[in-house]
Order: structure tokens, then sequence, then C-alpha cells
């Protein structure tokens, strides 16, 4: 596959537009819009694909970051983007699948087209490496017994850890810890007994400081095969989160379609999926236009039903 | 310690490449740091790609040698047009401003940066010696102890500012008020934004911090300029006392050593920032002092203990970053962005997996300090030329870059039209006496108290009686308390005062 398309591209490179004579190419630098401040997973992902990028469509592209509400800034700034291709957006679901259910924004699923996953979440649940249970059912016990508390990110996992609290009768006390670097010192210094983690835990784990328990996204995760998800577990609850390639609404198919080579060139190409396994710990996943969109619309589905409790 | 690893690195941070590199970002952060509307961290993250081509030893070097050129050059704008870099240079601009008009700038910028590069260089020494090893003590400062220290620094900051302690609450309660703005870090419902995504994440720091510290510094000069120009701005005048001297020098030494003990606490705890901490020192030196009342009038201490905390706080900030993996503040959160591009995993592994590289990067933070040195030392005398450039020419390009620093926020027109609010309440505030600093301190740690205190109350489950177990957390209640009653009876004196005094405002 990388090779037919290296070929492939390699020939488009030399004698100019031939085997993708039909499919739509940049004619000016391109913009990439991240919904994240600089230095986070997203943007350090987002620029090192921009570079596979330059190199897939020969053409610069410029990366523009637009911080804010877990993305959602961004989006709403998005509606006004030109349906051209030049401007692109390489975002994480959160802004779809979750924003638009406890706030009023002025954009929704529909507003975007949706052309192709690269990157997948990895939610999980963490303890300390010294904790007294090392798994999720040691956990349930030991909350049977005393009370325990947990250190949340999104009211998605509260809400997850608050029905299973329920469900075994743990007292549970949650508190916010505003993001996976706020999580690290109240978990470390043993101030909660677990948290959520988005990602933190990758630079914790291979210390023996910290244990990933159970993972909430539906599969279980390459870089820690042994440890199940919720759902294995029992419990019907799951959240996911993959970073794709967004589009303004009304671009035309043959765009979405170049967007979506795009994403087959960048899963396959070194530098991107070095730093995107090796750096900020994430896994490659693949996903084509039309699954991309259906698992959004899946995803904010299962949140709505998991909110409205 | 490894020496091998150890001689290994001081090679490579001795190359030419090295030299280079560091002094560049050194050069650019100075820059950066003097102009007023730049600002530290988009200086990181736009500098951030331009490392691509580094290697990682360079490249890591060359982000830490601009964020201390940037705490360095900060100072330059502080003492020469009051309209300070930095938020955390704001207390500079206290004493160097006044300083400077005394027809002594360059005094004042000599002071200035003696004291950053000596809290630079003691900082990264006690980095490099004592808290790598001892980085897990910040894990002892819990909640309850980060709720406290951050009650304590809002108090205590607040008791600085001498005029009308009741403006002064009503300046320090905009400040918390403006900083509840945004998504409740809980629930993620919008507070207080009236259905502007671009508030989801608060009201922006930096179109509030440019607004208030320089902007509209520059609304109040572009006044002066029109009824007072004789009187408006720092002259150079080659005065031959116009440096700095031994006595000075060995005057301001126990307020750097001061200034870097609390500005390395205030930077290895996570979150405080600069700000606290050179507001902190400028507070603790201001105590201290025999003769206070000469604070705000152009006291070299001041300067000293403002720069020496402000400069101490970037290597410590990277205590915990180098030792747990968790960032001290916003650079430092950067700065593992940069690494994971250069394919390392910050944090405790770094010392067991690459120590070549991590004593290459502390070679490179000292060499970076005395770069700092060199070029702040030449380079103060080109910035103090500013002064003979006309204010009817400098205030127009501050402004600009004031608002260009906002765009390239990437908040669009929305942040500039924030950016002239801010200015515009920042002008009213300094016309009419409200603490400005007391304002934009409340601004700052407002989101970190409120969080410290909303995780403390949920993890005791409301119970009091946990903080006899935390004896650090009770100890700064306990100093708030003292601060709060101290500013309460000054209030009453000051009070009786003016009582006694008729008509005089």
């Amino acid at each position: 596959m990388k090779h037919t398309f290296a070929a492939v591209f390699g020939a488009t490179m030399l004698i100019a537009p031939m085997a993708l004579a039909d499919s739509w190419q940049p004619e000016r630098p391109m913009t990439m819009v991240i919904g994240f401040a600089p230095g986070g997973s997203t943007d350090i992902q987002g620029r090192v694909l921009a570079r596979t990028l330059e190199e897939h469509f020969g053409q610069p592209v410029n990366v523009v970051n637009q911080p804010g509400g877990g993305g959602a800034v961004a989006l709403t700034r998005f509606l006004n983007a030109d349906p051209d291709g030049h401007t692109f957006m390489f975002g994480v679901m959160l802004g779809l699948t979750f924003s638009p259910i406890v706030t009023e924004t002025e954009y929704d699923i529909d507003d975007f087209r949706y052309a192709g996953t690269l990157v997948g979440g990895q939610f999980g649940v963490v303890a300390r490496g010294d904790a007294p249970y090392q798994s999720f059912e040691e956990l349930v016990a030991h909350g049977k017994e005393t009370p325990m508390t947990y250190a949340q990110q999104l009211p998605m996992d509260q809400a997850i850890m608050e029905l299973i609290a329920d469900q075994e009768g743990i007292d549970l006390a949650i508190v916010p810890t505003g993001g996976g670097g706020g999580m690290a010192p109240l978990l470390l210094g043993g101030e909660v007994d677990f948290a959520f983690s988005g990602g933190t835990h990758a630079q914790y784990t291979p210390t023996g400081e910290m244990n990933v328990l159970a993972f909430l996204t539906r599969e279980r995760s390459p870089f820690y095969p042994d440890v199940p998800t919720l759902v294995e577990l029992g419990y019907p609850y799951a959240m996911d989160d993959f970073r794709s390639f967004f589009l303004p609404g009304g671009t035309p198919d043959e765009i979405v379609q170049a967007f979506e080579d795009a994403a087959r060139f960048a899963v396959e190409h070194e530098p991107f999926v070095e730093v995107t396994v090796e750096n900020t710990l994430h896994p490659i996943v693949f996903m084509d236009a039309e699954e991309t969109e259906a698992t959004i619309r899946d995803i904010r589905t299962a949140n709505e039903a998991l909110m409205a409790n | 310690m490894d020496f091998s690893a150890v001689g290994a690195a001081a090679a490579e941070a001795l190359t030419l490449a090295s030299f280079i590199g560091i002094g560049g970002g050194v050069l650019l952060g100075y820059v950066v740091g003097v102009v007023p509307g730049l600002s530290r961290s988009v200086a990181i993250s736009i500098a951030i790609p331009l490392t691509f081509y580094m290697s990682p030893y360079i490249a890591i070097s060359f982000l830490i040698g601009l964020s201390k050129g940037t705490a360095a050059g900060s100072a330059v704008s502080a003492i020469l047009l009051n309209a300070p870099g930095e938020a955390s240079s704001a207390a500079t601009a206290l004493d160097g401003y006044p300083l400077a008009k005394q027809g002594k700038p360059k005094t004042a910028l000599q002071v200035g940066l003696i004291a950053s590069v000596m809290g630079d260089i003691l900082a990264t020494i006690i980095l490099i010696f004592v808290a790598i090893p001892f980085a897990r003590v910040a894990l002892m400062f819990g909640p309850y102890e980060m709720a406290a220290i951050l009650a304590f620094a809002l108090v205590f900051i607040a008791g600085l500012s001498s005029g009308n302690v009741f403006k002064g609450l009503a300046a320090g309660g905009l400040g918390i008020f403006l900083g509840t703005i945004g998504l409740d870090n809980q629930t993620g419902l919008p507070r207080l934004t009236f259905g502007y995504t671009e508030l989801m994440d608060g009201m922006p720091l930096i179109a509030v911090a440019i607004g208030t510290l320089a902007l509209s510094e520059m609304f109040i000069q572009s006044e002066k300029l029109r009824y007072d120009r004789a009187n408006m701005s720092v002259r150079l005048e080659n005065r031959a006392d116009d440096h700095i001297t031994m006595p000075i020098f060995k005057r301001i030494l126990p307020t750097i050593f001061r200034g870097t003990g609390i500005g390395t606490f205030v930077g290895a705890l996570p979150g405080l920032g600069p700000s606290v901490g050179s507001f902190m020192s400028y507070g603790m030196a201001q105590k201290a002092a025999k003769q206070p009342e000469l604070f705000g009038k152009g006291e070299p201490k001041g300067i000293a203990a403002s720069e020496s905390a402000d400069n101490a706080v970037i290597p410590a900030a990277l205590i915990p970053l180098f030792g747990l993996g968790i960032p001290g503040n916003v650079s430092a959160a950067l700065l593992i962005g940069a690494f994971a591009i250069h394919g390392i995993t910050v944090g405790p592994l770094l010392l067991r997996d690459n120590p070549e590289l991590l004593y290459s990067i502390f070679a490179g933070m000292i060499l970076a300090s005395l770069i700092m040195l060199v070029l702040g030392w030449y380079g103060l005398m080109v910035f103090a030329q500013i002064t003979r450039v006309p204010p009817h020419v400098v205030i127009p390009i501050v402004i600009f870059f004031c608002l260009a620093g906002m765009m390239l926020q990437g908040y669009g027109t929305f942040g500039l039209i924030i950016l002239m609010a801010f200015a515009l309440l920042g002008y009213l505030m300094k016309k009419y006496d409200y603490s400005f600093v007391t304002f934009l301190v409340a601004f700052i740690i407002t989101p970190m108290l409120e969080l410290n205190l909303r995780q403390s109350i949920i993890l005791s489950r409301g119970n009091w009686e946990i903080l006899l177990n935390r004896p650090i957390a009770l100890f700064f209640i306990v100093c708030t308390l003292i601060a709060l009653i101290a500013l309460i009876i000054r209030t009453f004196q000051t009070d009786k005062a003016a009582a006694g005094a008729p008509v005089s405002e």
C-alpha cells in the first residue's frame, strides 16, 4: 500500500498531473486549523502532520491554533471557512460529540464534512502503581469497604463513574482537575484514589508509578493489551474520541476524497506515525470519510444517552 | 552524578553551534520581552517549529534561553516606558520607572539585569543540585496547601497597594469576578460567557494583561503628551552617577537572595507562575526593608526583588517538569511539546534514559544566563537610546505591537475588542487610583484558587479537622489571617488619619 502510493506520488511529482489528473489538487498554500493551544498532543501531531501533507499535496501547510472550549472556538470560526479545500481542520471529535450537548453551540454535526480519521484516543481509569488494588475489580471491592475519591476531567467520565458507584454501592467523592496536567500531582501525591486519564498515564506507566485499571474506550489499547475495557467488565458505558480531518460544510466530494487519500498517506508515513505512537503515545487508527462521520454520530448518540442520566 | 556524562555534556554545551543557538534564543527572547504585547508563551509557541531543524539539546536550550531572555527583557520596557512587557515585570515598573524618571535609567536597567541574571543562575544551580532528587516534595503540596498559599498570595499582594483599602477591595473583587468567567471545570457548563464561544476558556489572560498594563499606559502617556509634555518621559542625561555602584550592589544583594528563594519556591509549585513570584518577592522586600516608604519611589531593592524572583521562576518551573513530568507553568507546558517533537518524553525517565541530554541542557541553561548577562549589558546601552526617541513616535509603535501581539493569539477581532475594553478599564483604574496590580493578580489567581478550594472541600467532605493533619496549609491559613487583620487595622488607621486631616483628599 505504502509503496504503490509512494510510486503514484513520485510519478505525479515528475510528470505533473497524470495519475491524479482527475483528483483534486490544492492550488495555493493551505491552512490547517488546530483547536488547541500549541504544545499539547493534538498540536504536536498536527505540526508533524502538516509536514506530511506538504509532501503529499506539494503545497505549504500553515498551522493555525485557535484554542478554547475543547475545540468549540475553532469549530465556530470554521463555519465561515471557504469550502475549497484550502482550509481544513485537524480536530478532535469531542467538540461535536460532547460540547453541543452541554452548551448552546452555533454549529452542529451537519455543518461540516468529515474526511478521514488518523489517530485514536485512549481514555482510561488509572490508579497509583502502589495502590492496594491492581485491577478494576479489586478497586470496586475496595470501594465497597471504604469511601473513595476520584479525579474527573470531563462531565462524561464523571457520569460513568457515578453510574458505576451507584450500581456497586461505592461512596465516591468526585473532584475536578482542570486537565491531565492537574491529574498527575493529585494522583501521585495520594490526594485521590483513582483518576480519569486522557493519555497522561503513558509517561507514568513505564516507571510503574501509575497503573491503567480499565479503558473507557470501546476497544482495548494496543499499548496495554492486557487491560480490559469497562464494557468487557460488564459496565455498558464507553467514551471514545478520534482525531480526524474536518472540512467546511458544502465541500465537494472530490475534495473530501482527496483528504481521505491524504489521511491514508499520513497513517503510513513514518515521521507522523513515529511522533503519534512514540512521542505522544496515541494509537494510529484509520477510518475513511463515511466511517468517520458514522462514528461521530454514534458517539454523539451514546454521549446523549449517558448525559441524560 | 555520572561524571563522564557531565564531561560529555559540557563538551557539547561549548560548541559553536550551541553558542549560536542559545545566543539566538536569548536575543530573541530579550527582544520579545522588551516589546510590550509579545508574550513569552506566544514566543515559545512560535519558535517551536524553528527548532525542528536543531539537535534536541540545542532546541531545548534555545527555548529555555528564550524564556530566560523574555524575563530579563521585560524589565526594560517596564523601567523605560512604564509598560511592562510581561505581567511578571509589572512589579519592576513600580520602582524602575520612578528611578528612571529621576535621571537614572541606566542604574535601574543595570540593577534589573544583575538581579535577573543572579536569580536565574542561582535558581538553575538549585535545579541541578538540589531539586530533581527532591522534586517529590512538590507532591506534599496538595489542593489544601495550594488553596492556602493562593489565598495568602491574594491577600498579601492586595495589601501591597497602599492606597484606599476599599478601592483595593473593589479592584480585587472585579479581578475575582472576571476570573470566574468560562466553562465550569467540573460540569463543563459555561459561566457568564453570554454565548461567546471565545469566552469558554475564560477572559483571555493576554488581553487582560496587555490591556491593563501596556496599552492603558500608552493612553495615559498620550494624554500627558497633550497636557504635560515637559515632564512626561524618561530622559537619558548621561549623568556620571548613572550606573550601578558597589554600595548599591551590596544593598540589593540580600534582596536578590530572598527574591531567588521566593521565585524558586513559587516556580517549583505547579501552577503559581512568575507573576505571583515577582509580586510576593516585592512585597516581602518591602516588609523586610528598614525604610519601606521608599518603595514605589525608585528604590533599587524593589527592582531587584521583582526581577530576581521573575527570573528564578523559569528554571524552578523545570523542577517538577524534570522530576515528575508535571509542568510548573504555561511555558514549561509548551516545553513538553517541544521535547516530544524531538522524540524525548520528559519526566522522571529523562534522568535515567538520557542523562547526557539532561546535563547538556543544564550546561546550556548556565550558558544562556551568561550570554544574557553580556547581551543585556551591551543591549541596555542600545535600549537606553529608546529614551531619545520622542514619545509621539514611541507611543504609536507600542500600541501597534500591543494590537499585533493580540492578533497573534488567534482570537481575531474579538480579541482586539476585549483588549481595548481592558485598556480602557486600566486607564480608568490608573486615573482614579484603583490598584490595577491587585486587579490583575486577583484575576490570575482566581481560577487556580477556585479549583484547589473546590478540590479541598470535596476531598475533605467538608470536614475542617483535616487541616490539623496539614501543617503547611494551616501555616499559610494563619499567615493569611494575620495579613487580613493587618490590612483591616491599617484601614482604620488611615480612616482616622483622614478624619483628622480636614479637607485634604
